[in-house]
């Protein structure tokens, strides 16, 4: 018994160790440094709350609050929306389903800076091109109006992360038993009521994985942001973890960014929790 | 099946790629080594013998090959002297690593520092510089920024720039115009709605390309024009000036909208790439707000036409007609942390380089700099934009850069995002003014 305690923290101490070293110490230093008027190199003073009473009126905090909320909303959906499709289009019987799974997987493979930049390009070149060919007027001046920016970045998101959540799907689609589906075809099923009584039900934990990834995925986004729109035109495009680089290190007000990213982190947490809770209780169990 | 495995091995590849490319980039970041280098030479009294490492870490990454370049040079001209260089790329980017590696530990010995805010921050770590042959050589006027009040020079200017309008000669040529006759707002009005009249005949597609979604073009260089004057031309003034008032906000507007009407569109997406490599150099506009720094881009792009077809003229302001702004954007400092014998090396290194002949030539043909230094008379200067800002510095007829001593991080977010909103329509002149006015008191 003791033996096993022993190896039991022999395997586990490692982990802990780089875990609160890498990622639970500095929360805490995070938390902390909120408090004070740290500048990157010291700090002299506390100031408790004054950050967090700032924030209440920073008008560009709350917009890029508003502005990711909206995007994580609507890229939650498209992603999810997409994702399931894709996975239910390459677990059909289609010849050339193998290749379909790694074509649609293959833009996950690419860095968020590199696509952003690759997208900027058709968005604004070949959207303008395509654009002066057809004379179709909404294909013109992308990117530099908040809208065309907004879509933009929904775009990007979807193409890249898409094949990721089709992954995840394929995985529960292939775990649903083939004597159900055989069943439900005995009894005449349609493939709606299939997809809509039997599959549905059953990848649920799916659903509980896919949307806890694509929810804090979407609010975390930052290299695609930056390399598209780099929160242009005027801002308006900002998302919360940009301006809270901003704030840090090219305002150099680097407490003040700290409080920020506090409050950040306890807003995804508790979207990201809620939601799991809830399709949890969702899922069921065969 | 074998289709599949194919196509697996495919993905593997791919990924594996992806996975030494990420290796390949570590290599780039400051390295631990870095910092060694100073335990080594601790023991020594400073002979001249003596083995010595500095280590370098600058902000201006286009020259950092010919910089290596001339550090290799010295090191065999000077084999107890080894040299390891960092350079990181692009403002913020660079004050954030060099922050990081003085609060880990990892302090180089030179370093490069830009603008008052950071000059501030450093302040503890720059060494008196003031007996170097350096201080003594550099041109008048370039070291007032980085003098105190005793005399103690604490850095040394990199090198000159200056921006204004770049212009296209062979397209003024073909419109009539003298570029060099324009010298008041009213001329260069008059000469941008000539050249826009003809557009098809000159074959061009705008008169200007102003890339709106860059920040700092109009918020640092165009506002500069404005500004500088209510400043006295004084970066330090600017820094500890509490307010602006944009005294000459009109003239400011007025030439903000003429180079916003006649561009390309949609001007709020152009971006600088765009506006240099693809709109100027092509031959596809007439005028760019620009400076001497995209010389490097348009000869690559067509040599035959950067050497022959491209001029440059200051902006118009009444009261300074033909004064170009030119400034300093860089400075080395030397980290007074560092032991005697290191401090001294890193004086010495400095001053070869910019006085030395060897020196001297590499950065005037390498690193295509404009010299801030005297004994430079008899070189030519490489580009004919740096000549034409190294005459305008010669004769004094020059506008001083106030910009790096904007409140930190105003430009990028609060004026040069209003100034976006402008251009887009959602912000009236005055909000716009008013509001970065605010920005700039909450920020002081």
């Amino acid at each position: 018994m003791k033996n096993k305690e022993l190896s039991f923290w022999l395997f586990i101490t490692p982990v802990i160790l780089s875990l609160s070293l890498v990622v639970i110490l500095p929360v805490f230093m995070g938390f902390f440094y909120s408090f004070t008027d740290w500048n990157g190199l010291g700090f002299n003073n506390f100031i408790g709350l004054t950050h967090y009473r700032r924030l209440l009126e920073d008008s560009q905090f709350r917009q890029s609050l508003w502005f990711t909320f909206r995007f994580a909303f609507v890229s939650v959906i498209v992603l999810n929306v997409m994702g399931l499709s894709l996975a239910v289009l390459v677990t059909s019987k289609l010849k050339s389903r193998n290749l379909l799974r790694t074509v649609f997987f293959m833009p996950n493979l690419i860095g968020g800076l590199i696509l952003g930049f690759i997208w900027q390009f058709i968005f604004i070149r070949v959207f303008a091109a395509l654009g002066n060919f057809t004379g179709i007027d909404g294909l013109m001046g992308w990117l530099s109006t908040p809208t065309t920016g907004f879509w933009g970045l929904v775009i990007l998101m979807v193409w890249q992360q898409a094949g990721y959540i089709m992954i995840i799907y394929i995985a529960y689609l292939q775990g649903i038993p083939k004597e159900l589906i055989e069943s439900a075809n005995i009894d005449g099923a349609t493939p709606f009521q299939k997809f809509r009584f039997i599959i549905f039900p059953l990848i649920a934990p799916g659903f509980t994985v896919s949307m806890f990834l694509t929810l804090s995925s979407s609010f975390k986004i930052y290299d695609q942001n930056l390399s598209l729109t780099g929160g242009g035109p005027f801002n308006s495009t900002q998302m919360v973890a940009m301006n809270i680089v901003d704030t840090a290190f090219s305002s150099n007000q680097m407490a003040y960014g700290q409080s920020k990213a506090v409050v950040f982190f306890f807003i995804v947490a508790l979207f990201s929790l809620t939601q799991v809770y809830y399709n949890k209780k969702r899922e069921v169990d065969l | 099946m074998f289709k599949r495995n194919y196509f697996y091995k495919g993905l593997l590849l791919f990924s594996a790629a992806g996975l030494l490319a990420a290796c390949g980039n570590e290599g780039d970041i400051p390295g631990t080594d870095g910092g060694n280098g100073n335990g080594d030479d601790g023991n020594g009294n400073g002979a001249s013998g003596e083995d010595i490492s500095l280590t370098i870490m600058q902000g201006k990454v286009e020259f950092n090959s010919q910089f290596n370049d001339l550090a290799q040079m010295y090191m065999d001209e000077n084999p107890n002297i080894s040299i390891d260089i960092t350079s990181v790329g692009g403002g913020t980017d660079y004050f954030t690593q060099l922050t990081t590696r003085f609060s880990a530990g990892d302090e180089p010995d030179i370093f490069s520092v830009a603008g008052p805010n950071e000059f501030e921050q450093m302040a503890e770590y720059l060494s008196d510089l003031s007996d170097t042959e350096a201080a003594a050589a550099a041109l008048e006027g370039t070291l007032d920024d980085v003098t105190e009040d005793d005399g103690t020079v604490t850095a040394l200017p990199y090198n000159l720039e200056g921006y204004g309008f770049i212009y296209n000669k062979d397209v003024f040529e073909a419109a009539g115009i003298d570029a060099e006759e324009i010298s008041t707002y009213e001329d260069l009005e008059e000469a941008v709605q000539t050249i826009d009249g003809n557009l098809d005949e000159l074959d061009i597609q705008a008169v200007f390309a102003f890339p709106g979604a860059e920040a700092w073009v109009p918020g640092n260089h165009l506002s500069n024009v404005f500004l500088a004057h209510e400043f006295d031309e004084s970066v330090n003034e600017a820094y500890a000036a509490d307010t602006v008032t944009f005294e000459r906000g009109d003239e400011f507007q007025r030439m903000l909208d003429l180079q916003v009407d006649y561009s390309i569109e949609p001007v709020l997406s152009l971006d600088y790439s765009q506006q240099v490599e693809e709109y100027f150099s092509l031959g596809q506009v007439a005028i760019i707000q620009q400076g001497n720094w995209v010389y490097p881009t348009l000869e690559q792009m067509d040599p035959d036409f950067a050497e022959n077809s491209v001029g440059m003229i200051p902006i118009p302001l009444e009261g300074h007609e033909n004064h170009l702004p030119v400034g300093i954007p860089n400075y080395w400092g030397v980290n007074s942390n560092s032991d005697d014998a290191t401090v001294q090396a890193a004086k010495d290194f400095l001053d070869w380089m910019y006085l030395s002949d060897e020196g001297k030539d590499f950065v005037i043909n390498e690193f295509n700099f404009i010299p801030s230094y005297e004994g430079y008379e008899d070189m030519d200067i490489a580009d004919p934009l740096s000549q034409i800002v190294y005459d305008y510095s010669e004769r004094g007829e020059t506008i001083g850069w106030v910009f790096n001593g904007y409140p930190t991080g105003w430009t990028n977010n609060e004026f040069g995002p209003n100034i976006q909103a402008y251009i887009g329509g959602e912000m009236s002149w005055d909000e716009m003014i008013d509001n970065s006015i605010s920005a700039w008191e909450s920020l002081q």
